[in-house]
């Protein structure tokens, strides 16, 4: 039996089905997951919990279509359900209505091609990341990250593209003060804000 | 296009969410404007930059067994 006519039904052509489409994307889900939950045990039962919910439905998957997609939306769903309660504190502010906010000029001006980021470790981006709005968070990591589609993010995250697109418009900016601003701090780059 | 209708297509260009004829457009007045060119370039250097120090984590083996043990008895 040839891939394109495997069937996600059961027994060994769903073990191999499951683990050629799905289990490949472990790394992605992971990384999601970090961001979503702040720390690894969380993001570690989360994505568990991911993979086990995906092959239980497996037979609902279309074999060769968007199998990151939807590994990537029965996630998002989980944590909604059970984790962001305990995780993280719900949003309470309506994020697409924050304001944009740019980058301060005269930090960026000292150092306009942000020639800075080379010296800025992992970890502090990915603390930077972590302090973002959720609904920002989440669109910044599937986007710049993980390299969804405007298109696959909006299904994902159940909102239209124009909202992906100016959360990621949003979400980029704020990282990007938080990091000129980090820069600031650790003296790499000198500001006149004192 | 002028530069303002090019910045307005900032993200969607280094996205590639673009059709062919408005990423061309924008490309064209990159080409013959180098400021914008240059804000361009800075931008796309800092989603790359994010995606670099993003991009390393992995999924911890201890985990992958985990899965492996629960979804299939191993």
């Amino acid at each position: 039996m040839n891939a394109s006519s495997e069937q996600a039904g059961s027994g060994d052509g769903k073990r191999a089905s499951f683990e050629r489409e799905a289990l490949v994307h472990l790394d992605a889900l992971y990384r999601v997951a970090l961001r979503l939950t702040g720390n690894g045990s969380d993001a570690d039962d989360l994505v568990q919990e991911t993979m086990l919910k995906a092959y239980r439905s497996w037979d609902q998957y279309q074999l060769g279509t968007n199998a990151k997609g939807w590994l990537l939306t029965i996630l998002r769903n989980s944590f909604i359900n059970e984790y962001r309660r305990r995780a993280r504190h719900p949003e309470t502010v309506d994020v697409d209505t924050i304001e944009p906010f740019a980058v301060l000029s005269e930090e960026q001006e000292a150092d306009p091609h942000g020639r800075f980021f080379d010296q800025i470790v992992d970890e502090e981006v990915q603390r930077a990341i972590d302090g973002l709005p959720e609904a920002f968070r989440e669109a910044l990591v599937l986007s710049d990250v993980e390299g969804l589609s405007y298109q696959d993010i909006a299904g994902i995250l159940e909102v239209p593209v124009g909202t992906v697109k100016s959360r990621l418009f949003r979400a980029r900016q704020m990282l990007k003060a938080k990091l000129y601003q980090y820069a600031v701090e650790m003296g790499y780059i000198k500001g006149n804000a004192g | 296009m002028n530069c303002r209708e090019a910045v307005e297509h900032l993200y969607e260009y280094l996205d590639r969410e673009l059709t062919p004829e408005v990423e061309s457009k924008v490309r064209e007045h990159l080409k013959a404007c180098p400021p914008c060119g240059e804000h361009f370039d800075t931008e796309q250097a800092f989603l790359k930059f994010v995606e670099a120090r993003c991009r390393s984590r992995c999924a911890p083996p201890e985990l992958k067994r985990r899965i492996l043990r629960e979804l299939f008895g191993e």
